[in-house]
């Protein structure tokens, strides 16, 4: 059953008008990003070279088109998994799958999959923009295979938070806003107070950011297995109080 | 007889101002029940507790003897539900729409074939089944969420205002698909039109502000306007609940 909702879910999103327009955005935005960074690196090479600096093409041109794919992600997946739950209520539509016999956690798991198989082809085809670059420069295709898992991680993970807003508010834009004003407040954490306070350790940013240079991190697994299945847990918990099942 | 769906003291909201309040009947097997009352009566609330949609603050909804809310979520299998706003998606087609309720209900493979099929004929939906529910008119958007009610063949069709906002014409081929209906399964409906119930059902529930305010068996002689106006004086005539003519 888990499936086969994700699947519906998956073509309900791919029927819209916002995947198409994601999935063209985010090529034109990383592409012209990854093209700009080359060019950059283009120019400064021979410096770097005749400087006797480490620095190579990965570092210079594929982690920051890669950290700038993460701010899109950030943006992107809220988008889609807005309307998850939060349109069905709104539409009148949950009634019948509060109807139906599936349980709560089915229908979660079946929409945060959904909402991540719509968001791969977005995260694949950008990262395949990025790859093509590998045609005229060397890429450590280790750190890019490494970076590109984490990121498809990272789109199940948001997948997960963003369900989580959908199912707790009836509007979408509203399901928007919480979703991306939580995203911002645990990308802007690390930023505020001492970096060894325990609290530094909800922020986003530092589980990221080592997967991306290729360091895999088991608290960075942790992390975000943790608060994704607890994302996951508490919506199930939300829809099951909603039909009185608790 | 343990009845198929039982309504015991059920109330909704605040026990200082509740939507629904002590009210209390039973559906068996075959039995067309219909939920009458003014606009803001409390009709809505209670059909979504029999559906199971949300649980009661007071009282229980026992489906076979078991509450509704406690019972394996298998158990609602046996319920068809129309909610007042049809539970299309508007970008799926006719035949999409029906095969995703068939496969929410658990049908899979050729059963799952079978059943779109067959309600495809039956509610006359076989011309239109690749066009997008959102290009459907009222009467064939009404009929396709009839037929998402009963793919699964359920025991119990519950419907909530399943003749509101159609014409005459759409008006009477939806009465004649729900009578037939009736002959398969339980059928309970809410509505606040008389035609309805006369046309349609075998007994009647009133509610009004909430609370039942009788229960009548209907029959060709029943005055229904007069029940409506004034339930009371009905009730004291001897057709309340439980001493049903």
């Amino acid at each position: 059953m888990i499936l086969i909702i994700a699947r519906h879910q998956w073509l309900h999103l791919r029927a819209g008008l916002l995947w198409w327009l994601l999935l063209g955005l985010g090529q034109l935005l990383i592409a012209w990003l990854a093209f700009a960074q080359f060019e950059t690196f283009a120019e400064i090479a021979p410096q770097l070279k005749a400087a006797g600096s480490n620095l190579g093409a990965t570092g210079l041109v594929v982690v920051p088109t890669l950290n700038s794919l993460v701010l899109f992600l950030l943006v992107a997946v809220p988008l889609l998994a807005m309307g998850s739950l939060a349109s069905e209520s709104r539409s009148g539509r949950l009634e019948a799958w509060l109807t139906a016999p599936v349980h709560a956690y089915q229908v979660i798991l079946g929409k945060a999959l959904g909402v991540w198989l719509a968001s791969l082809p977005i995260l694949l085809t950008t990262l395949a923009t990025v790859a093509l670059l590998g045609l005229g420069i060397t890429v450590d295709l280790r750190l890019f295979a490494l970076a590109a898992t984490g990121l498809v991680v990272l789109a199940l993970w948001l997948s997960c938070v963003c369900l989580l807003f959908s199912t707790m508010l009836d509007h979408p834009a509203a399901a928007l806003a919480a979703s991306l004003g939580t995203l911002v407040f645990l990308w802007l954490l690390d930023s505020f107070g001492a970096a060894d306070a325990a609290w530094q350790q909800a922020a986003l940013l530092p589980h990221v950011r080592p997967w991306l240079g290729g360091l895999l991190r088991s608290q960075d697994v942790v992390y975000f297995v943790a608060t994704g299945m607890a994302a996951l847990l508490f919506a199930s918990y939300l829809l099951d109080r909603r039909r009185g099942m608790l | 007889m343990e009845p198929l769906l039982r309504v015991r003291d059920v109330g909704v909201g605040r026990p200082d101002n509740p939507r629904l309040n002590a009210v209390e009947f039973s559906v068996h097997d075959n039995d067309s029940v219909a939920i009458l009352g003014a606009n803001g009566a409390g009709k809505t609330s209670l059909i979504r507790l029999l559906a199971g949609v949300c649980a009661p603050d007071r009282g229980e909804v026992l489906l076979n003897g078991q509450p509704l809310q406690r019972t394996g979520i298998d158990a609602r299998r046996a319920i068809g539900y129309l909610p007042q706003r049809v539970a299309a998606y508007p970008d799926l087609s006719v035949d999409e729409n029906l095969r995703w309720t068939g496969q929410l209900h658990g049908l899979r493979g050729s059963a799952l074939r079978d059943a779109v099929d067959q309600v495809c004929a039956a509610f006359d939906l076989d011309g239109c089944r690749r066009r997008l529910a959102t290009k459907l008119s009222a009467g064939m958007l009404q009929r396709l969420g009839l037929a998402q009610a009963v793919v699964h063949r359920p025991r119990l069709l519950i419907l909530d205002e399943p003749t509101a906002g159609l014409d005459p014409l759409q008006l009477d081929q939806v009465r004649s698909l729900l009578r037939s209906l009736a002959s398969d399964c339980a059928l309970v409906l809410a509505t606040h039109l008389l035609d309805d119930v006369e046309h349609l059902c075998n007994r009647v529930v009133l509610l009004d502000a909430g609370r039942k305010r009788l229960e009548h068996r209907v029959t060709p002689d029943s005055d229904l306007l007069a029940l409506f106006r004034h339930g009371d004086a009905a009730e004291t005539t001897g057709n309340a609940s439980g001493a049903s003519t």
